[in-house]
């Protein structure tokens, strides 16, 4: 088959800025999902089950609802009231941000709860506070044992943002798609975009490894 | 110093602890022995609330456990606590271990929590480990250095949770060593074990447990050689 | 790159392989020959699915056209960037779709003769400061993306232009319209007063530029030497002449048909 390289070449400056946006997007997703899974896993973990429900439900709907519904939604029926006007980037980062976070807080909730309850007791029997145990304590080894599920949840993350081509945030899929439109032709934006996003997801990858080989050393 | 009256605990319908009434002066030694599920292990963790109390009360140095205004943390830096598993915090060295509460809850500078730390290993014979992590200690460095770590906090009382049951047979005797120590420099300590030879010598006075409550009590040479209740003496037949 | 290039042959045989497995156009013991169709059924009234079955003015259209040639068909949904794969990769016979006859695209694959007028036309909010297609620069344009709708803003504003927003399909560019993300869409005539008609109370107008945008016919799509595109352009043909053409077309679009602007392009 043929595979034109020179449309390629043509659309390489719009890939470019597309993974700029695409690498953009994953940070502020990771960051914000991370910080915000934070707390809802710790919401999630309070004994108070009436005070936990919220947390029970903020997961419940975003992790089992389709994130594209999820980016339509925010996208058409949240930002607007905010901004007076639609914003793509906005609502991507704000769809990627909730919707991580809700697996993320799975992810420190399964962290925190594998941490044997001998760690707790020994740091409460000294003196700490239940908030001084967790900080001091309980998180900064269940963080070592969440880093491989945390990468897992990242390079989906990144992933995951090529939804957000569907409001027509320029990102690298939209890029992708637009190519295709203009052309007909699949395999050339598609594959193009392919291999961008696996060497995104393979350069976190080695990162992790080395942030998880860093720890074990510890 | 401790005062416990009428203590009940329960886990959902199972009673563990009946009705416990014991009063421990300053620098003594008691020694809590009894069969596994006697509840010996939940009667010194209501000493210091590691367990909520379902009945009765507990007063350290005249303080009510029980009371809603007690602030529980500030009790707890009074009552040491050693336990059969060490828990000691594998993410930090020896030395972090040890300097780790008495920075973040008594506020002291990481210098002074340093030179104390060092000088509390150097007491139990772990100071040239001051800077290994705790995964490459055997059991009875591990159990030393939890000891070292509830010192730091300078308490009042030292409660040991089955502190050697763990170990292997050889590493017994460093720690008891340890014990023995701060029982001579008047450390008022509970100790539940198995050690029967460690009650004998270093106990004070001896509580026999068995279905939740205190069956008998005595100083060592009395409890031992001379046992009143049935139940003592069968549970004295089978470990002595 | 030569490696690439065995990469993604392997990557289009097995896509093939998957997509004949679906099922392809076989020649059974009857005499008629039966040819697949595919098309995009998401584009109401041309082609979409009532209850799962395909259904539209193309769908119609097409079942007439195949009789008068004498074929059987089998129409199936496969998606809009499908149907440009699988008529090149051979795998269906012909796709009907809506799809406006491009020199672009006559470039890849052959088209019948044109069977369906259309132009593109803009929304805007009625009171808009657009009042032609000229007025659509430096205006935020939302469109459907790999349209003719996207070619006619992007030859005003520009190709790939950052005040072009391109979407999955019309109806979520109009919903970037109406919540203040855009301030114009251009989309086929169809669409556009479709949209008007059924939404009166959105206070939306529809503004006609024959100057400024092209006419576009619609064509069934073949693969490049397709021997099916003789017969079907003469079948084609009969349909509108007949007058089957303009009863379909009023039944599905509730108007009359311009069938001499066709007859002009035959």
């Amino acid at each position: 088959m043929d595979f034109r390289w020179d449309l390629i070449v043509e659309y390489a400056p719009f890939f470019a800025k597309g993974t700029l946006l695409t690498i953009g997007l994953s940070i502020a997703g990771i960051v914000i999902g991370t910080f915000l899974g934070l707390l809802i896993g710790l919401g999630k973990l309070m004994r108070n089950k009436l005070l936990a429900l919220p947390f029970n439900w903020y997961i419940n709907f975003f992790r089992g609802t389709p994130l594209m519904v999820q980016i339509l939604l925010i996208h058409f029926a949240v930002v607007p009231p905010f901004l007076g006007t639609t914003n793509a980037i906005v609502a991507a980062i704000v769809a990627l941000s909730l919707n991580s976070a809700a697996y993320i807080a799975e992810i420190f909730r399964a962290g925190i709860q594998s941490i044997d309850r001998g760690q707790m007791e020994a740091a409460r029997s000294l003196g700490m506070t239940h908030v001084q145990a967790m900080k001091f304590v309980i998180l900064p080894q269940a963080f070592k044992r969440m880093i491989p599920p945390l990468g897992n949840e990242f390079i989906v993350l990144i992933k995951d943002s090529s939804l957000a081509a569907l409001i027509a945030a320029p990102e690298l899929m939209y890029w992708g798609r637009a190519m295709q439109g203009q052309y007909y032709r699949a395999w050339e934006p598609y594959l193009t975009a392919a291999v961008i996003y696996l060497v995104l997801t393979l350069s976190l990858n080695f990162l992790l490894t080395r942030l998880e080989r860093r720890m074990a050393t510890e | 110093m401790i005062k416990v009256e009428n203590l009940k605990k329960s886990f959902g319908l199972n009673e563990v602890l009946k009705d416990i009434n014991v009063t421990v002066k300053p620098q003594e030694v008691v020694v809590v022995i009894g069969p596994s599920g006697s509840g010996k292990s939940t009667f010194l963790r209501c000493i210091n609330m590691l367990e909520s109390i379902t009945g009765g009360h507990v007063y350290i140095e005249g303080i009510d456990l029980t009371d809603k205004k007690t602030d529980i943390n500030k009790v707890r830096t009074e009552v040491g606590m050693v336990f059969q598993q060490f828990n000691l915090f594998p993410h930090k060295k020896v030395i972090e271990n040890v300097m780790l509460a008495p920075m973040k809850v008594r506020k002291i500078s990481a210098e002074e929590a340093r030179a104390k730390g060092l000088a509390l290993l150097r007491k139990v014979g772990l100071e040239e480990k001051a800077e290994a992590y705790p995964d490459s200690l055997s059991g009875g460095q591990k159990q030393r250095v939890a000891i070292a770590r509830a010192l730091a906090m300078e308490p009042n009382i030292m409660l040991f949770d089955e502190p050697t049951s763990a170990l292997d047979p050889e590493m017994v005797g460093e720690v008891l060593e340890v014990m023995k120590q701060l029982a001579k420099e008047g450390m008022t300590m509970v100790v539940v074990t198995h050690e029967m030879g460690f009650a004998k010598e270093v106990g004070d006075r001896v509580l026999f447990m068995d279905g939740g409550l205190i069956v008998e009590e005595n100083i060592p040479s009395e409890l031992f050689d001379h046992p009143k209740e049935a139940r003592t003496k069968a549970f004295l037949s089978k470990v002595l | 790159m030569k490696k690439l290039k065995v990469v993604s042959s392997v990557l289009m045989v097995a896509f093939l392989l998957i997509l004949s497995a679906c099922g392809t156009s076989k020649t059974g013991g009857d005499e008629k020959k039966t040819v697949r169709v595919v098309t995009d059924a998401a584009y109401a009234p041309f082609e979409y699915q009532d209850k799962g079955e395909v259904v539209g003015f193309d769908i119609d259209f097409i079942k007439a056209v195949a009789k008068e040639a004498g074929y059987n068909i089998k129409v199936e949904h496969v998606g809009w960037d499908p149907i440009f794969v699988e008529i090149k990769g051979k795998t269906a016979d012909i796709a009907i779709s809506s799809i406006t006859i491009t020199d672009k695209r006559k470039q890849t694959y052959d088209f019948s003769v044109p069977y369906f007028f259309s132009k593109n036309e803009i929304l805007v909010p009625k009171g808009s400061a657009i009042k032609s297609a000229a007025d659509l620069k430096g205006k935020v344009v939302a469109v459907q993306n790999g349209t003719t709708g996207q070619e006619a803003a992007e030859a005003i504003l520009g190709e790939n232009s950052k005040d072009l927003k391109k979407f999955e399909n019309n109806n979520l560019a109009i919903l970037e319209l109406k919540k203040n993300g855009a301030d114009a869409v251009v989309a086929d005539n169809t669409v556009v007063e479709e949209y008007v008609r059924n939404n009166p109370n959105e206070n939306f107008t529809v503004i006609e530029d024959d100057g400024a945008f092209e006419k576009e016919y619609y064509g069934l799509l073949f693969p490049k030497g397709s021997k099916l595109k003789a017969d079907f352009d003469k079948a084609v043909k009969k349909v509108i002449d007949n007058g089957t053409y303009a009863k379909l077309f009023k039944q599905w679009l509730k108007k009359d048909p311009d069938i001499q602007i066709l007859k002009d392009q035959q």
